[in-house]
Parts: C-alpha cells; structure tokens; sequence
C-alpha cells in the first residue's frame, strides 16, 4: 500500500479540462455500472430468486453453525493438505539442489509431473484407481493426498527460489568458517530463505483451498456437501450457492491479503552489507 | 488392460480428447487474455468506477474456486433464465479465472516501467489511451512471458473442469477421457498415466516455446 505503484505514477494532478472530462466520465461509468447491476438484479426479482423463503434461513444461528461445520472440514482438509504439501515440497527442492545427478533428476521429473497435471485427475486415480489395488483410504486421505501432491511441485520451487535469493556470500561465509553442507544449509541458508517463502506458502495454501472443492467426487463433507444439503433441505439454490461462493472468495482474499502483508515487509533485506552492493 | 490393447481400443478417444484440451486450453487462454488486458487497463484509468470495479473482478474470479465458479454457470444460472452449453459453462470458468491472473501478472509487469518513460510519454503529449497502448501495456507483455507461460499451463489444467459436466464422447478433454474409460473398461494405472504423460508433455513444450520468446522479448535493464 505505502509503495507507489504504476497507478500513481500514470497521471499527475490534472488541469480543469481533464479534470472536467474524467467527471463526465465516471458519470457515464457510473450510470453504465449502475445498469449492469440493475439488469442482474431485475433477472434475480423476476425469476423470484429475490423472495424471502430463498433467504430467510440465512438469518438463523443453525444454517450457519451447519455451513461452519462444512467450513471446518474445509479447512482441515485444505491444512492438512497444506503441510503435507510443505514437506513434499522441501523433499523436492532438497533433491533439485543436490550435486548428484539421480536424487537432482528425479526430482525435477517429479516436480514437472505435479505441475503439469491437473488435480482433479490425481484425485481421480486415488478414487478410482488405488481402491482397485486394495488400497482404502477414506474421503479425507482421498481428498488431502492429490491436493497435496499437487501442491509439492510450485511449493518446490518456491523453496528453490527463496534458497536462491539468499546472498551466495552467507554460504561462502559459513562454509569457509567449517560449517558443514548439511549444518550452512539449515543453520544458515535456510532461514533467511524462509522468510522469502512464506508469501508464497499462503498463497498456495489458497490453491489448497480451491482444490479441495472438488471434495464431492470423494464425497467428503467439506463446504460445497453441506452446501448441497442446505440446498435440498431449503430448495434454495441460487442463494446458496452464491453465499458458498462468496465465504470461498472472503478467506481466499484474506489469505491472499495477509501473503502481500507478509511479502511487503520483506522487501527489506534481512543482511545488508556495509557499503556497496550486495 | 495392456498399452496396446488400450489404445487399440481407445486410441482414437485420447487423440480427441488431446486436441479437444489443447483446443480449450488456446480458446480459453486466448479469452483470458483479452479480458485481462481490458481489464488492466480499467484498473489503472483515471476513471475511479471503473478501477474499482476492475479490481472487484479481479479479486472475485482470484479467489473463487473453480469448482463453485462452475457450479453457479451450470446450475444457477439456468434459474435466472440464462442458459448456456455444458462445454460453454467450462469454457467461461476456464476464461474468467486465468484472465484475473492474468490482470495480476499485467499490474506486475507495469510496476517495472521506470517511471521516466512514463514522465516522458506525458512530456510529448501522449494522452491516457496512447500512453497505455504504446508505452504502458507492449512494455508490460516484454516482462511477463514467463508468468503468462506458466498461466497457458494453469489455463490448461483447468480445463480439466471438462471432466465434471456430461460432454458428449467427441467432446472430452483429456481429464473427463480417462473417466470415460474408467466407466466402461478397467483402465487402470495405464489409463491415467497415458493422459497424465500428455498433460506433463504439452506443459513442456509450453514451456520451452515459452522460454524461447522471453529470451527473444525480454527487455534488459
């Protein structure tokens, strides 16, 4: 926020004539704006999706206790997806960075696989495929595994980035004091790099979030089930359907929020040394 | 079920659905593209409507799941009187939600114009529009081939929404083809692995192509 973006720097302070035409102008998007919201929300009134039975029960305590259950597992699954992530991820960075060719190789083949498949068809084969070779994992597992590989790869290298944006000088520095690889790497080189991953873990956390949707193909009740459930007990859809969407879109934008916090006060490097660059 | 009684039998059914994702995928990310650029430039003109209402579509299609975004275009808006295809409502899902990243990586991208150049383009007399479509937005696509890269493949990988509405055979993507065989055929390991190897074979070759233009383009500073 305290960083002047592109925004400010488009324009400067303007002169009476533009100042009299970006008036005109938000008047018109103003007006063109106001349209677009009445036309949604005349479709809503005339196909009675506005009527207080499609509403009302959101004002009692019990829907959202119900929709907050759903919500819970939600978020159990998607944190549990979230670490089990992580530690892939750290797996995965540990062996693209390694010297040795296999451990290096084989991650990167595991890393480009979780990026270019799509979670939806890893879920599908813990579904339909590990069941058939006598592996029974229940909803939770089948949810959480495929999301969290699928998850490993991007988390892999944003570890990977983080580890190399840390000045190469701190692991010359501590080599050259007798530290070990093993001991410059983690006592050293790894947590300044986490302070640089961090953003990134939130924001993959928000795509955590968004894969365990497809929680229904698993039949786990996350949000979306209970959804389904408030759904055909109140023959609502719309409603809440749309309420659903917009409790999604809140934390994911908070988490995001919270990422872009995090990120800002790093911009500030954690080593600075003295007189000329780093 | 061996390889090459797999693709003997449905050999035709993965080649369709390969073309049917790629397809998708340059449909959808074509789309996602020229709303994200409309979009930006909502987002940073003078007009404060407007930039409000840029940011508000970025944020909504950045956050929201694309299995709830796919379900409200399949199943709420028929209530509000607006039908559209089962391939169309993926379609729309795989346009909307890449086209906020895509907006995203823009923004991004012009914070790394050096206000000088913008001083200057002001200095000659450039208005907003010319400014925006000579200095401001050429200069921001030069810096984000990589993220616009990475953005085809997640383009891609959520067509894989194909897989959870009914599509007529000739119409699978590679995601909702291994169900397809799932349902009628043991397919087993082989099956997902076949379009898995796609999938992971078209993300290279994205991302080589991808790599090859941000050399060509990059600007140095």
């Amino acid at each position: 926020m305290s960083a002047p973006t592109i925004r400010d720097r488009l324009y400067e302070a303007p002169g009476p004539r533009t100042r009299r035409r970006v008036a005109l102008f938000t008047v018109l998007a103003l007006i063109g704006l106001g349209f677009l919201l009445f036309i949604i929300i005349r479709q809503f009134a005339r196909q009675g999706q506005l009527e207080a039975r499609y509403w009302d029960f959101f004002l009692k305590w019990s829907t959202w206790r119900y929709l907050g259950q759903g919500l819970l597992s939600t978020l159990k699954a998607a944190l549990t997806a979230a670490v089990i992530a992580i530690a892939l991820g750290f797996i995965l960075m540990r062996g693209k960075l390694r010297q040795n060719p296999v451990p290096r190789w084989i991650a990167t083949a595991v890393i480009e696989f979780t990026r270019g498949v799509p979670t939806l068809l890893l879920i599908y084969f813990f579904f339909l495929v590990l069941p058939r070779m006598g592996l029974n994992l229940g909803a939770f597992w089948r949810i959480t595994l495929p999301c969290a590989i699928s998850a490993s790869g991007i988390i892999a290298e944003a570890f990977r980035a983080g580890v190399n944006a840390v000045p190469k000088g701190q692991a010359e520095a501590a080599l050259s004091l007798g530290l070990s690889n093993t001991r410059t790497f983690y006592q050293v080189v790894f947590p300044q790099a986490l302070r640089f991953v961090i953003p990134s873990l939130i924001s993959e956390l928000v795509i955590v979030l968004k894969d365990t949707t497809f929680a229904y193909v698993v039949s786990y009740a996350d949000l979306m089930q209970h959804a389904k459930v408030l759904i055909t007990s109140h023959d609502a859809l719309v409603s809440v359907y749309l309420v659903v969407a917009v409790i999604y879109i809140l934390i994911n934008y908070a988490l995001n929020r919270m990422s872009d916090r995090i990120a800002q006060g790093n911009r500030r490097p954690t080593v600075q040394r003295q007189g000329g660059a780093a | 079920m061996s390889l090459s009684a797999l693709l003997s039998e449905y050999g035709d059914l993965y080649l369709r659905a390969l073309l049917n994702t790629w397809r998708l995928t340059a449909l959808c990310f074509a789309g996602a593209f020229a709303i994200g650029v409309a979009i930006t430039v909502l987002r940073v003109c003078p007009v404060k409507p407007l930039r409000v209402f840029g940011d508000f579509f970025v944020q909504v299609f950045r956050n929201i799941p694309g299995a709830a975004l796919l379900i409200l275009l399949v199943y709420a808006l028929p209530r509000l009187r607006v039908l559209l295809s089962y391939e169309m409502c993926v379609i729309v899902a795989s346009v909307l939600i890449p086209s906020a990243f895509c907006s995203e990586h823009l923004m991004s991208g012009m914070n790394t114009i050096s206000p000088g150049e913008i001083e200057a383009a002001r200095a000659l007399g450039l208005t907003f529009t010319q400014l925006i479509g000579r200095i401001v937005i050429p200069q921001a696509l030069r810096s984000t081939v990589l993220p616009m890269t990475s953005l085809v493949v997640g383009t891609m990988l959520t067509t894989a929404l194909g897989s959870q509405v009914p599509l007529r055979p000739n119409q699978l993507e590679l995601t909702g083809a291994v169900n397809y065989i799932n349902s009628r055929a043991v397919g087993g390991i082989l099956a997902f692995a076949i379009s898995a190897a796609l999938y992971v074979a078209t993300a290279l070759v994205i991302g080589w192509v991808g790599g090859r233009i941000d050399r060509k383009v990059r600007i140095l500073r």
